[in-house]
């Protein structure tokens, strides 16, 4: 039993889509997103908590690594196993300002177990036989495998070798011989590092971490504001007002940016801050993170922060829930961080393509801020048409998905 | 006013016979077929059926949210395929999904819903105080919608369907999941919107539900109409003497009774 509708008079009006697009709604949508991941206390806290401490942490730890080693290296101690038949050495040991242990008890033991970094055995017959010019034996027990021992025993090594060095040029000069005949041939290095260099390779690791800022800062909020939107069921309701996808494609991702650039600029700032904080130059590393370096890196990760919302979100909007989608970002998220660690390990030169693959790129060129290269124009390019190019593809394909009858029929 | 014409709406459904299956094999399912009403100004129009019958699709493509496959549907002579910007604007709806913003205050919640019906800020900040006001929410207004009962979500989703005051308003199911007390004052504020002049669609699996509110019942049973009509129509047409018995015997089961 159906009734017949009755006829229609009004006549169809098709509004072209591209003019419905509105620039206040845009910005309603993005003010309402933002507002609301700010709410988020917690993930927003641990977030940027995690990418700020990042950068100040490794500083410090480095600092403290390298001044250990320092102070360790400084106020040696030697231990000497029969120590009273070589005088000599124990006077130059000394005179480098080391304190002597003379006849440690199970000095092999302790070494192996960590106790001591190493221990000097000097043979019986050490006087006798450098009285006769015979070879004198003195042994450096060390556990090579420790790598907390290592500089001090190299240390010590270094010291007996001079001294013993010294000694031989000495029995030459004595015998009216010149010492440059023992030495042949003389190999010099020239390392072409600048100091900068030298200091920005210890700090290669800020590149990655401050990529990693880019990265980790907007997957928390691009999650909420896609996957969460289907989850908490608003997406149906906001498809209902004149708001259009694009709209919204572009609120959310300008909003989850935002939150992405505070997280990037708190992290440079925290190692702004932490390296200034630390006396580098104690280190004897002529490092500096000054207004150039940041602005170089700002504007390297400025259009990468920008980028990685749009693919995070076209991810996003994949799961029905939040946790779908987080579960496949994990495995792209991690790929995306193995990318700068192919290139750290990589013994071969970088082909030319590599400045143009996302990531790898941004890596290549922080560095080179680091160490105050100059930068090509064509890899500025690339910093900034690689990710405008991929963003605007996520973006369209967002737009695309969010507008689809299968987001809803699908749930 | 809302006009039907025979709408129709399939679904294709992707199938795994086990979870190991390399290859899913698709069904079609035929959602709404033919379907034809009207709904009047100034009148309340029940959309009834058991569960699975096509109501929600049917609203659904009335709120321009699926493109119908077949014939037409207009809102105030607005098409809801081609000119979706007119009736979105004239539209209010409160669909299968009720999902708020939790973070966000009620207030919040409705006057977002508003800026996006292109109310300036003050506009639409005087609108949420107005429908927190007539829906007895003032003491929750400021509160984050988290810890909300379920009553009290339905009605930040009812004024957040309102808030751009809207000629026609469509509600799937608006009284699932609530008490008596809650039925109580939305079957008021249906009856509101109805003295108010509004059109008003809404779709319920419950008879006493239509019976109590509706000047005009469409009985929809897998995805066809199977009556429409008035209540004192049906009961003519039926011969039966209780609304209850004319359902059962229209959709030929009692399936939608007890569900």
């Amino acid at each position: 039993m159906t009734t017949v509708v009755e006829p229609t008079v009004a006549t169809i009006h098709p509004t072209p889509k591209a003019a419905d697009f509105s620039w206040a709604r845009w910005l309603v949508v993005t003010q309402k997103e933002f507002t609301d991941l700010l709410r988020d206390r917690k993930s927003i806290f641990w977030a940027l908590f995690a990418v700020a401490i990042s950068g100040p942490l490794m500083v410090g730890l480095m600092y403290w690594l390298t001044t250990a080693v320092m102070d360790r290296v400084d106020k040696l101690t030697v231990p000497i196993v029969n120590a009273q038949f070589a005088p000599d050495l124990v006077r130059t040991i000394e005179r480098q300002g080391m304190k002597i242990d003379a006849d440690p008890p199970d000095y092999e033991s302790r070494v192996k177990s960590g106790e001591l970094d190493f221990a000097l055995v000097v043979d019986t017959d050490f006087t006798e036989s450098l009285a006769a010019g015979r070879p004198a034996r003195i042994t450096l027990i060390t556990e090579r495998s420790r790598d907390r021992s290592a500089p001090l025993a190299g240390r010590v090594s270094s010291v007996l070798n001079a001294w013993a060095n010294q000694m031989g040029r000495e029995r030459l000069i004595l015998r009216g011989v010149s010492p440059v005949l023992a030495h042949p041939v003389q190999v010099e290095e020239l390392d072409l590092a600048t100091p900068e260099q030298r200091g920005s390779r210890l700090l290669q690791f800020m590149s990655f971490y401050a990529l990693f800022a880019g990265l980790m800062g907007a997957i928390a909020a691009a999650l909420d504001v896609t996957a969460g939107e289907r989850e908490r069921q608003t997406l149906e309701p906001l498809l209902t007002t004149p708001v259009t996808t694009l709209e919204l494609t572009l609120g959310k991702w300008l909003a989850v940016t935002g939150i992405n650039l505070i997280a990037v600029t708190t992290s440079l700032l925290g190692f702004v801050l932490s390296l200034h904080l630390v006396p580098l130059d104690r280190l004897g590393l002529p490092f500096t993170f000054g207004l150039a370096e940041y602005a170089g890196f700002m504007a390297v990760l400025t259009p990468f922060a920008c980028m990685v919302p749009a693919v995070l979100l076209a991810f996003g909007a994949a799961g029905k829930t939040a946790k779908e989608a987080q579960s496949s970002l994990q495995m792209g998220v991690s790929l995306i961080g193995l990318l700068p660690l192919m290139s750290m390990v990589r013994q071969t030169r970088a082909p030319w393509w590599d400045a143009w693959v996302p990531v790898n790129g941004q890596y290549a060129v922080l560095n080179k801020v680091l160490r105050a290269e100059t930068i090509a124009t064509h890899e500025w390019a690339a910093m900034l048409a690689i990710p405008a190019l991929i963003g605007v593809v996520a973006l369209y394909a967002l737009s695309r998905r969010l507008g689809d009858e299968r987001m809803l029929a699908g749930r | 006013m809302i006009e039907v014409c025979d709408l129709c709406k399939a679904f294709t459904v992707r199938e795994r016979r086990s979870t190991f299956a390399l290859r899913a094999s698709t069904r079609n399912v035929v959602a709404v077929d033919r379907v034809s009403f009207t709904a009047h100004d100034g009148e309340v129009t029940g959309l009834l059926g058991p569960n699975g019958a096509g109501k929600t699709t049917t609203l659904r493509m009335l709120s321009t949210l699926l493109t119908p496959d077949a014939g037409q549907a207009r809102i105030d002579g607005a098409d809801v395929a081609s000119e979706q910007p007119r009736v979105r604007r004239s539209l209010g709806v409160l669909g299968d999904a009720k999902g708020l913003y939790w973070r966000l205050s009620a207030r919040e919640n409705i006057a977002y819903f508003g800026r996006l019906h292109g109310l300036a800020a003050p506009q639409a900040a005087r609108r949420a105080d107005q429908l927190i006001d007539e829906l007895g929410l003032a003491a929750l207004a400021e509160r984050p919608t988290q810890g909300f009962s379920q009553g009290e979500r339905m009605k930040v989703a009812i004024a957040r369907a309102l808030v751009h005051n809207p000629q026609t308003v469509l509600l799937d199911e608006p009284t699932n999941g609530l008490d008596i007390m809650a039925t109580r004052s939305m079957r008021e504020l249906i009856r509101g919107l109805r003295a108010a002049g509004k059109c008003v669609l809404f779709s319920s699996h419950i008879m006493q539900e239509v019976a109590a509110l509706c000047d005009r019942i469409v009985i929809i049973d897998r995805g066809r109409v199977v009556f429409n009509g008035t209540p004192s129509e049906i009961l003519a047409a039926s011969g039966k003497r209780s609304l209850e018995d004319a359902f059962v015997q229209l959709i030929g089961s009692e399936e939608g009774l007890f569900a």
